[in-house]
């Protein structure tokens, strides 16, 4: 579809958080700290704050067609990774470069306001999505039609169950046409005739030779979408292998 | 409308690469503005979903509140309606638009958190969303200044109208609204960083609201005064108010508002340069 073809191609990211405590964030502290000099900042990094390496030299590459499963530990950086891919993290050394559009389902709630109808938030996702006002409206009744929600569609939001709100998110980010999804776990929280249609729905993301990159702790669905996996651990990756040698890598 | 379809993120690469990808922020940011305006309508919206005025409670609490102070002070003051009421309906409207930005400038990117955290969307969308948020909000209390300055109050038989000067005054806005977006982008980031700026803001806009003659005539004191001099809202109300008024503008008030937008923005860029990677860490 576009001219350029969809790839990932991930060389020596280092990921680095600073993490600021509640005790960080105080002004008071931080001046306290200035005053007291160099003897209590010797513990701490740039910026006043410990750091935690998050991602080590972690190299990727991504080709059209590629569903990767990314497994490890909860903390063991997927969901880091998967930020820094979707372009919200900077990297600390090395670089991520994406060619292809990016949709990014790992939160939920993105962009949701609880009060507003399920329509209006159909609406604000795909703005944030970065689909004019007119695509929206063109699209709308398909994206609807795909929730599955019918009337709930007019209702605010906060009257949604936890799996309603997964249709509409789902609905709304992937309706932008992305080349390449990257996906935290939380799609499993649909029933069993959304995931029927969502699996149908990846299935034709990938065939239009897109990225996906999935998270999760679930063998079964790492098995159903992907086709290479990777395994994270404590911010290490292994290399990418193929889906068939999960077993291997979850061993190891 | 074609999203980003390339997407290069590196390491830190020196200082001037840094400045690049924070004007590469800014210029993202111009070519999503309507993202930013759609977000800021949707706050204005939602704020007022299920009232039955909605929107135009803004216009009408600021119109009871306009009424009400020059009831009031009008007599406290000895002043005519003709004299007080376009005065402080003005500096009431005006101030409320500097205090809003600056803040709700330390919510831009607290609340942004949940998108900051998994988009690639420029920090500056969020920006320009509380600023155009205000805008909104300034554009319906537009109609009271507007109301003001057009019906003649008593005792006078004439309106300010015909005397004022309504492009000499959208001058003086533009530059009040480039000091706003200064001071809301630094006191976003430095609230995201320290939970405690807010309340500094809080406090220092609700002291400048007293301090600055808001109320009050400015013709009280000299107009070198240091209460006056020193005071960037005495500034920036002048700047708009004495037009709209058909009173000329003092040379200072402008170079000391233009020096303030040029030294104000360079600050606010060098501090976005450096923070821009750890904002979102900071949430």
């Amino acid at each position: 579809m576009k001219p350029s073809p969809v790839s990932i191609s991930v060389r020596g990211l280092t990921l680095r958080f600073p993490v600021y405590g509640v005790d960080a964030k105080s002004l008071k502290k931080h001046l306290a700290r200035v005053t007291v000099g160099g003897r209590l900042g010797s513990s701490h990094g740039a910026h006043g704050a410990t750091e935690v390496t998050a991602l080590t030299k972690l190299d990727l590459e991504l080709r059209a067609g590629d569903r990767l499963g990314l497994i490890g530990h909860n903390g063991s950086g997927k969901t880091s990774l998967l930020r820094a891919l979707s372009g919200a993290y900077e990297p600390d050394e090395g670089e991520v470069e994406v060619r292809g559009r990016i949709a990014a389902l790992l939160d939920l709630n993105l962009g949701i306001d609880p009060s507003a109808t399920g329509i209006d938030n159909i609406r604000l996702r795909g703005r944030i999505a970065g689909m004019s006002s007119k695509e929206i409206e063109d699209r709308l009744e398909d994206i609807g039609r795909f929730t599955g929600l019918g009337p709930f569609l007019a209702m605010p939001m906060k009257t949604y169950s936890a799996g309603m709100q997964a249709r509409l998110a789902f609905a709304a980010a992937t309706s932008v046409e992305a080349d390449v999804l990257l996906m935290d776990e939380w799609i499993a929280v649909g029933d069993a005739e959304f995931q029927k249609i969502a699996h149908k729905r990846l299935l034709g993301l990938v065939e239009r030779a897109g990225i996906l990159v999935l998270a999760s702790h679930e063998v079964d669905l790492l098995r159903l979408y992907c086709n290479k996996v990777m395994r994270l651990e404590g911010g290490v990756a292994s290399p990418v292998t193929d889906i068939r040698k999960l077993d291997e890598l979850l061993a190891a | 409308m074609e999203v980003a379809t390339y997407m290069l993120r590196t390491g830190r690469r020196g200082l001037p690469f840094e400045f690049t990808m924070a004007l590469r922020d800014l210029r993202m940011s111009f070519e999503r503005i309507d993202l930013a305006w759609a977000l800021a309508r949707h706050d204005l919206v939602s704020r007022y979903r299920g009232s039955i005025l909605g929107p135009f409670w803004i216009t009408l609490s600021m119109a009871i509140m306009v009424a009400g102070i020059s009831a009031v002070y009008s007599k406290l003051f000895h002043l005519s309606l003709h004299d007080y009421v376009p005065y402080v309906a003005i500096g009431i409207v005006l101030f409320g638009f500097i205090s809003g930005v600056m803040n709700e400038g330390c919510d831009t990117f607290v609340q942004a958190a949940g998108m900051l955290s998994q988009t690639s969307l420029p920090m500056f969308t969020f920006v320009w969303r509380t600023l155009i948020r205000n805008l909104l909000n300034l554009a319906h209390h537009l109609i009271i200044v507007v109301a003001v300055l057009i019906v003649p109050l008593p005792p006078a038989a004439e309106s300010y109208w015909r005397d004022s000067n309504v492009p000499l005054a959208a001058l003086g806005f533009v530059l009040v609204a480039l000091n706003a977006g200064w001071t809301s982008l630094l006191v976003g980031v430095a609230s995201a960083r320290f939970r405690d700026i807010p309340q500094v803001i809080i406090s220092i806009t609700q002291f400048a609201m007293l301090m600055t003659p808001v109320f009050w005539f400015a013709g009280q004191f000299p107009s070198r005064h240091a209460v006056l001099l020193f005071n960037p809202f005495y500034h920036m109300l002048e700047a708009v108010r004495a037009p709209l008024l058909g009173k000329a503008v003092e040379p200072h008030t402008w170079a000391i508002l233009a020096v303030m937008a040029v030294v104000g923005w360079a600050l606010a860029l060098t501090v976005f340069t450096l923070t821009r990677r750890r904002i979102v860490h900071y949430l």
